[in-house]
């Protein structure tokens, strides 16, 4: 099982970040991938924007999506989690945050994906400031 | 003793400022930071009353202490992803 957590300036990468999972046997366990990515809307609250600035209080940030990521690997019986997010400012159309969850089956991996989620927008110091044009 | 709150994001635009120093009195709590909050900025005492602070980067509970030397930030409106 691999939990791999990395906090950049600056958009993301269209590439995702490896897994970091071994070969055999954590790899060949895998049957599902799912990757979600969020992208900067061209508008908040109706007025259009330039890019959002992100805020991100460390090392708290990173340690606590690190421990986020452990606490819903586990409780799904996942094989692998990647995090990156932004920190920083990120255009309108780029990508600021990229979850990928591995997993050896389907059900799993979604019911992980939004749990994740919900709980990085409610627990971890991260913060969004628009950037109007 | 004097301690500094540490702000982000929408409350710090609001408050036009990074951090909010408060004076409390030793030994003091997580409770009795949130309470000086309140009584220092009462038009949003209903929002310090109850904030999450995090003492030295880790969430800390209500009665937890709180020590001059210590880190404290204030966790709400987080807005990731």
């Amino acid at each position: 099982m691999s939990v791999l957590v990395r906090i950049s300036d600056g958009a993301l990468s269209t590439q995702r970040l490896p897994h970091g999972l071994s070969p055999a046997p954590a790899i060949e366990q895998v049957g599902a991938t799912l990757v979600f990515e969020g992208i900067v809307r061209a508008n908040e609250q109706g007025r259009a924007i330039r890019a959002l600035s992100y805020e991100a209080y460390e090392p708290m940030a990173t340690n606590a999506l690190t421990q986020l990521a452990r606490d819903i690997l586990h409780k799904h019986t996942l094989i692998a989690i990647t995090v990156e997010h932004s920190r920083g400012e990120v255009l309108a159309g780029e990508r600021s945050f990229r979850l990928a969850i591995d997993s050896a089956h389907r059900k799993e991996a979604l019911a992980a994906m939004d749990e994740f989620i919900d709980r990085m927008k409610r627990d971890i110091p991260i913060w969004k400031s628009p950037i109007y044009i | 003793m004097t301690i500094r709150v540490l702000i982000f994001g929408a409350l710090a635009r609001e408050m036009s400022c990074k951090e909010i120093t408060i004076d409390v009195t030793a030994p003091a709590t997580v409770r009795d930071i949130n309470q000086a909050l309140a009584a220092k900025h009462p038009s949003k005492a209903a929002f310090f009353q109850s904030a999450r602070l995090a003492v030295n980067h880790a969430f800390a509970a209500p009665g937890s202490p709180v020590q001059q030397a210590d880190e404290v930030a204030l966790i709400e409106l987080v807005g990731g992803g």
